[in-house]
């Protein structure tokens, strides 16, 4: 019985690090076993610390990464996610970027994207209203939605439609006049020196001496100081004012919560859909809406919720999602264990990544990516099969050798069978769980290699070169696919 | 003590972001000044925009005499080109940390041999990252990772070696640049010790100067060092974005954040663009930044240093510090 239990407890801590974080290597499943389901979502939600990454080696070896705006960003960004000791609060940076998504395509510098990304890691799990107050000062996002050309008699109306339709409240709960509103009161709100830095950014130039990353400037002069009325209230209202009142309306927890419950339990319709389409389950958007009121308005407060609710930890969802590319190459950059740098295979990566579809730093447009059953396609499985079992075909690399050692020591002196064999690669690549026609081929792979053992010499490489291709085809399979 | 009331005057800058190729640079990590006032740079460039990685030819008059060698491993390219030092003969000698090997190329930038093996022995390496000739003419190579100098001969062989990993005396943590003075004693910036440090020509120590920290006389990451004839040290100090120099028993003399004005490369492009122009007539460097985070200052700052890798000095006391970042080096002189 207890064993049953401690089965079904190390499924749900598989399955807490798979959403909240890029999966988990055994030994790391073993130490969250030990301090268990409630610690390690605290840790989770509670980064003790900075990630302690090598910026003067980084920056030392891989000169691009210093200056981000020539390449390197993306590498850089998948760096700091395949070493992370908090990896909820990189994942939060990602999905913060998919929902305020920020395209460096248009922008031409990657760096102040980088800087955007580095917001959401200081605030993605704060207070929404300081969240949105940063992005609205956010030099990428002034620029990727025009609003330096936002002034006082002259409004440009796009940041204060995005604000209102894709970064709060959803289409449905405001007005054409509110975003009218909107945009004046973020007149003033734009960058230093912006008519050099649009023609540089227009004319897609570095030139002469490479980009200067912007800076946010408020100027008053240039702000719209009369009454506007939004969402029903009325005043002399500035950017900060407007974030205030946007956070109070319940249509803004709402909407953030289906993002939650769509990144992190389980596929909604896309965005676009929603207005006329109900939530999934409408019980868990309440009861995330509860938390971010009672907490004050709580993004941490309503990602607690949400990964102590019975809906996160229903078995019916549990690998019922399909691993982003980013996802993909992370968890399996952390499988395969340590990186050294220099390190240029971040580099192969992020290239990895955007073949399968998502480019970081290079969402296809405002809204993101909506991912889910959408990332799978004929080319990008390809691409993702390519990947995962380059990387951990290596028997070179420290987490499949340790994968390996780990087979080989649950083996001791005992030959395995074919199929002890699968479910030993099984679970410490999961703990996964396969189709039954899937077990069936691999079983029939396993069964060419003859007899199987760790402790008979003759045997012993025979047996290691099994579990590396095992782990190859498992790797390949459409449920390695999902989280 | 006589005081010395120095400080140190811009002269000018020699530059442009040439990350599709020609005339200008693109994340350069290297330079040396030739006898003549021929200028080698070599560009380490992104792994996006490899056009540009080889060794661009230049003068402080801004002159541009073409490019050596490109990005690949063939012998005579390069990938990772770390250091750049000429013999007694002028020719050219280019560290690649990648391909873990040395060019040598003659003084028309024709390729003459190429050599080297990574690892520890003797006579290996595990990326080079610094280099000069002694007056016998024998190389002095910064192995880097294995944190000590070795002397080699100019075709690779063997001679001698000192240093070991450690912060203790003549201890390395990653060095980084190298200089010797008149009287051939050698300096190294011992990158992760935040220090530059002095031995004899035979590789004795002599002094350390410089602790971890911001201020003056004070490191973060020095990553090069040049002499100049009256023995003050001009030091690259990179991880602060700044130029110090040290008088030759150490104590700090002057420091320099950068002041580079539009150069002669810079402003032939920008006249070339109207819209550019127009908007740049608008344009006013803001040094007010909101930011603790020097390197990030320096990304908005153009007058200011970006990343200052290599220094070097010229024979009449000329400074020349070269920036990854802005893809430049700026000339300044003490006065």
């Amino acid at each position: 019985m207890v064993a049953v239990e401690s089965k079904q407890d190390l499924r749900l801590m598989a399955h807490l690090l798979r959403r909240a974080g890029f999966g988990a290597t055994p030994d790391e499943l073993d130490r969250a076993m030990d301090k268990g389901y409630d610690a390690v979502l605290d840790e989770l939600l509670n980064p003790a610390g900075n990630d302690d990454i090598p910026h003067d080696l980084i920056r030392r070896y891989h000169v691009d990464q210093s200056n981000l705006h020539s390449g390197g960003a993306q590498a850089h960004w998948m760096y700091r996610m395949a070493v992370t000791d908090y990896p909820l609060r990189e994942k939060m940076c990602l999905f913060w970027h998919r929902v305020f998504a920020t395209g460096s395509y248009k922008l031409i510098q990657t760096r102040v994207v980088t800087s955007q990304i580095d917001m959401f890691r200081d605030h993605g799990m704060g207070n929404m209203d300081n969240l949105l107050v940063q992005l609205s000062r956010d030099p990428a996002m002034i620029m990727w939605l025009d609003n330096q050309d936002n002034h006082k008699g002259s409004i440009n109306e796009n940041y204060g439609r995005e604000l209102l339709e894709l970064f709060s409240m959803g289409v449905g709960n405001y007005t054409e006049e509110d975003i009218k509103e909107c945009a004046r009161a973020f007149t003033g709100w734009g960058v230093v020196n912006p008519a050099y830095m649009m023609i540089k950014m227009r004319n897609n130039t570095s030139r002469p001496y490479g980009n200067m990353t912007w800076q946010f400037e408020y100027d008053d002069d240039d702000h719209d100081h009369g009454q506007k009325t939004i969402l029903g209230e009325t005043g002399d209202f500035n950017g900060e004012d407007v974030v205030e009142i946007i956070c109070r309306q319940e249509a803004t927890p709402r909407y953030i919560a289906r993002h939650l419950y769509h990144y992190f339990v389980a596929d909604e319709p896309p965005v676009p859909q929603w207005p006329h389409t109900p939530p999934t389950n409408p019980e868990a958007i309440d009861a995330m809406t509860e938390a971010y009121f009672e907490s004050g308005h709580s993004i941490k407060h309503m990602l607690r919720t949400l990964f102590t609710s019975d809906f996160f930890k229903d078995e019916a969802l549990r690998y019922g999602r399909t691993k982003s590319p980013t996802e993909m190459v992370v968890n399996t950059l952390r499988l395969a264990g340590r990186m050294e740098l220099p390190c240029y295979e971040t580099y192969d990566a992020a290239r990895a990544s955007a073949g399968m579809g998502q480019a970081l730093m290079g969402p296809p447009s405002v809204e993101g990516w909506q991912g889910g059953t959408e990332w799978i396609n004929t080319g990008t499985y390809v691409e993702r099969v390519n990947f995962v079992s380059r990387v951990l075909g290596d028997p070179t690399r420290p987490g499949v050798r340790q994968i390996i050692n780990r087979i080989g020591h649950a083996a001791g002196d005992d030959d395995l069978s074919p199929e002890s064999l699968i479910d030993a690669c099984l679970e410490v690549l999961g703990p996964m769980e396969v189709l039954d026609s899937t077990r069936a081929n691999l079983t029939e792979f396993a069964g060419t290699y003859g007899r199987l053992s760790f402790s008979d010499e003759g045997r012993a490489a025979d047996t290691e070169e099994a579990v590396v291709n095992l782990i190859q085809l498992i790797v390949s399979t459409q449920e390695y696919q999902m989280l | 003590m006589t005081t010395i009331a120095l400080s140190l005057r811009y002269v000018d800058n020699v530059g442009f972001n040439a990350d599709n190729g020609g005339r200008g640079f693109h994340l350069p990590t290297a330079m040396v000044v030739r006898g003549d006032g021929r200028i080698f740079v070599a560009s380490r460039s992104s792994r996006s925009q490899t056009v540009i990685v080889g060794i661009q030819m230049v003068s402080r008059d801004h002159d541009y005499y073409g490019q050596i060698g490109r990005h690949g491993g063939e012998p005579g390219n390069m990938i990772g080109p770390t250091a750049l030092a000429l013999d007694g003969d002028d020719n050219l000698y280019l560290a690649d940390d990648f391909l873990q090997r040395i060019t040598v190329y003659d003084p028309q930038g024709d390729l003459i041999t190429t050599w080297g093996t990574k690892g520890s022995d003797e006579g290996e390496f595990d990326a080079p990252s610094g280099l000069a000739f002694d007056r016998d003419d024998n190389m002095l190579l910064v192995d880097h990772r294995n944190n000590r100098i070795q002397r080699l001969t100019k075709d690779g062989g063997y001679i001698s070696q000192w240093g070991s990993s450690g912060d203790g005396d003549g201890e390395f943590n990653l060095p980084w640049g190298i200089a010797q003075d008149r009287d051939a004693n050698v300096y190294i910036a011992d990158w992760r010790n935040d220090r530059i440090q002095k031995f004899t020509p035979d590789g004795e120590f002599i002094a350390k100067y410089g602790a971890s920290g911001d201020g003056d006389g004070e490191f973060y990451r020095p990553s090069d060092v040049a002499v100049d004839s009256e023995g003050n040290m001009w030091v690259a100090d990179w991880g602060n974005q700044r130029l110090q120099v040290l008088d030759p028993e150490g104590n700090f003399i002057a420091k320099a954040r950068g002041e580079a004005h539009l150069g002669v490369w810079a402003q032939e492009y920008i006249t070339a663009q109207k819209d550019e122009e127009r908007a740049r007539s608008s344009y006013v460097p803001v040094f007010e930044v909101d930011t603790d985070d020097i390197n990030e200052e320096s990304a908005r700052i153009e007058p200011y240093f970006w990343d200052p890798v290599a220094v070097a000095v010229d024979d009449k006391g000329r400074g020349y510090v070269l920036e990854t970042g802005r893809h430049r080096f700026q000339i300044y002189e003490l006065a």
